[in-house]
């Protein structure tokens, strides 16, 4: 089996495995490797069921695994303790969800600013960084309204910025167009190639094959293992 | 990473948390402010309500022992049963030397007198005591001075008189230094008197004519017989410890039998104070029941309350679980609602407590006695307030503690 341990690598899995226990105990993840390079725009496609949400739970040290190996930007994620993975979270992975997951009673800005606030930056710089990226979205103006007074698409822009708020060396969006229709999914996509231009490292999991074309390459997941990997070499 | 306890976004959200459920917020705030009211209410209450009791006894010695003579119930060495007998002032001098618990005492000798001062003339109750009797009947002077030792060993024909009596025959001028007849003997009045509560020793003070004992005996014939011996028993004694050697001389001076015991009359007041003192103990035994019963019933509503919050928002620690929260930053979360709550709402009950008593205080107040004691002084109020703190703390920590426990995958596909 080749490992490559390259540098260059944000995320390099080694055959991890993943099954959840029960009276029929479900293997969902099979020997997965895979190296996602600094600054790739990724599609994870596959059915429902295939295992590709709790790939993304994994990469995003949501969930752990069984066995293997996973190096996120060069640091090892096994076994960590909760306020670890809570703070590798924090620092390193900005999530973006289909239900774009933003606190409802909060406005734009504070949620926006809410993961500066777990990193313990002070109010007036926490919510600097975060009008920074609401006009980045351009969303400056909607900074002060609830998320619902926004459009679809603006609470997924919101929720971007609140992804990319803390600078993290890798984004994991989950269907981040799945709620949204056609045209706000254009822009959403948009949002995400131009953040990818700027080196952001970016993980999309998606089933809509517009999405996964839209992406630099695609990894289809077929009954928990990787069937193909449409543009680097696959190394399982 | 760390979420500072005192950052304002931690009010902030608190704030906003209470609320987005105003009514539930203020079901529960009243809970807990009905809890702590309650609970100083009665604190507070009892202490007022035995102020107000104990008002009624007020100048009254409370381990008060008193012994008079009664018929013989027993016949014994030639004296038939119902034979009477008396006090004498040499029973007096031998329980004095003897009797091993008395700090002050003073014989007593009653009887009805037409006093009459002018052309005004009024019947009144006159009594004959010795020095100490301000020690254990603790009087109000109004004017001039009390009886005292000189006044008895000497014989002085001088008279205190009860304020009633004062207002009567003097009117609104003053009686110290007059003259007042007693059935034609005159005595110069040195003093006026009233007595501070409705408890006595026979009549109210303030309608008697109080006279030095040597020289009531001498005005009105009373020879070497004493109505009552009134005692009091020193700090750490019972009245009661003199009986057996009372008893024992008056047996053996008057010819009683040992075993008459309703012979020789004996009272111990102490007793009777006792049992008021326990009544007094299980009323604030019993605020304190009913208090801290309230306010475990507004502990228990905070935690109810807090383990719904936090069941209904599982999906939002999720999602801060996901962007960095710590589970102790969750359990922050939690706990500073529920204490915030328990603070906010606990101190309101204190000082709506307080302002109760403060108005049954101004109700109760006498300009002689002073404050009944409706009161709750500032370390009780702290102390229930903190207690209610903990309390409240404790009653957030299981739901706060259920919110630690969540994984953040289960909380974000908890919809």
């Amino acid at each position: 089996m080749n490992y490559d341990l390259n540098k260059d690598n944000v995320i390099s899995l080694r055959d991890i495995n993943k099954t959840y226990p029960g009276a029929v105990p479900l293997h969902v993840l099979k020997d997965i490797s895979l190296d996602i390079r600094k600054g790739e725009l990724v599609s994870i496609m596959g059915a429902s069921g295939s295992g590709k949400s709790t790939l993304l739970n994994i990469l995003g040290i949501l969930d752990n695994y069984d066995s293997g190996t996973y190096h996120l930007d060069g640091v090892v994620i096994k076994d960590l303790s909760e306020n670890r993975a809570a703070e590798l979270r924090n620092r390193m992975i900005g999530f973006v969800f289909q239900s774009f997951n933003l606190i409802n009673y909060k406005n734009a800005l504070e949620n926006v600013a809410l993961p500066l606030f777990y990193q313990g930056v002070g109010r007036k710089r926490r919510n600097a960084l975060a009008m920074e990226q609401l006009e980045r979205m351009g969303l400056a103006d909607r900074a002060h309204h609830l998320p619902g007074e926004l459009s679809g698409g603006q609470k997924q822009r919101v929720a971007i910025a609140r992804a990319i708020v803390t600078k993290p060396s890798l984004i994991l969006a989950d269907e981040p167009t799945g709620a949204l229709d056609s045209k706000t999914s254009g822009e959403v996509m948009q949002v995400f190639r131009d953040l990818n231009d700027s080196g952001m490292t970016i993980v999309i999991v998606t089933h809509d094959p517009t999405v996964g074309e839209a992406t630099d390459r695609i990894i289809r997941i077929v009954d928990g293992k990787i069937e193909s990997n449409s543009q680097f070499s696959i190394l399982n | 990473m760390k979420t500072s306890f005192f950052d304002i976004e931690n009010w902030r959200e608190i704030g906003a948390t209470l609320s987005r459920n105003k009514t539930r917020t203020f079901l529960t705030a009243f809970g807990i402010f009905w809890g702590t009211a309650m609970l100083a209410m009665l604190f507070g209450g009892a202490q007022g309500f035995e102020g107000v009791m104990r008002r009624n006894f007020a100048g009254f010695s409370t381990n008060l022992g008193a012994v008079f003579a009664n018929r013989r119930t027993l016949p014994y060495k030639g004296f038939t049963k119902g034979s009477g007998w008396n006090l004498t002032t040499e029973d007096i001098s031998l329980i004095r030397r003897l009797a091993p618990a008395i700090e002050y005492s003073s014989e007593m000798n009653n009887r009805m007198s037409t006093a009459s001062f002018g052309t005004k003339t009024k019947s009144v109750n006159v009594s004959g005591v010795d020095g100490d009797y301000n020690r254990i009947m603790i009087p109000v002077i109004n004017e001039g001075r009390f009886i005292n030792s000189g006044d008895v060993s000497a014989g002085r024909k001088v008279a205190v008189v009860g304020k009633d009596i004062a207002t009567s025959l003097f009117g609104n001028a003053s009686s110290v230094g007059e003259y007042i007849s007693l059935d034609g003997i005159y005595f110069k009045i040195v003093g006026v008197a009233s007595q501070l509560s409705d408890a006595s020793i026979g009549n109210r003070l303030d309608e008697c004519v109080i006279l030095p004992s040597s020289t009531m005996k001498r005005a009105f014939n009373v020879g070497n017989k004493v109505d009552f011996f009134v005692y009091t028993a020193p700090a750490g004694k019972s009245p009661s410890d003199n009986e057996a050697t009372i008893r024992r001389i008056l047996s053996s001076s008057h010819s009683i039998s040992p075993d008459d015991r309703n012979a020789v009359e004996f009272m111990d007041i102490s007793e009777m104070f006792e049992m008021i003192d326990n009544l007094f103990l299980g009323i604030s035994l019993l605020a304190l029941f009913v208090g801290f019963g309230s306010l475990l019933a507004g502990v228990i509503g905070v935690g109810n309350i807090m383990w719904i919050v936090v069941k209904e928002r599982t999906h939002e620690f999720g999602i801060r679980r996901a962007i960095g929260a710590t589970p102790v930053d969750i359990t922050i979360q939690v706990l500073s609602e529920s204490i915030m709550l328990t603070l906010v709402a606990g101190t309101l009950g204190v000082c709506f407590g307080a302002l109760v008593l403060g108005i049954a205080d101004r109700m109760t107040f006498d300009p002689v006695l002073g404050h009944a004691g409706f009161e709750l002084t500032f370390r009780a109020a702290v102390t229930i307030v903190a207690l209610f703190f903990v309390l409240g703390s404790l009653a957030g920590t299981i739901p706060a503690i259920r919110a630690m426990r969540i994984k953040p995958i289960e909380a974000l596909n908890d919809k």
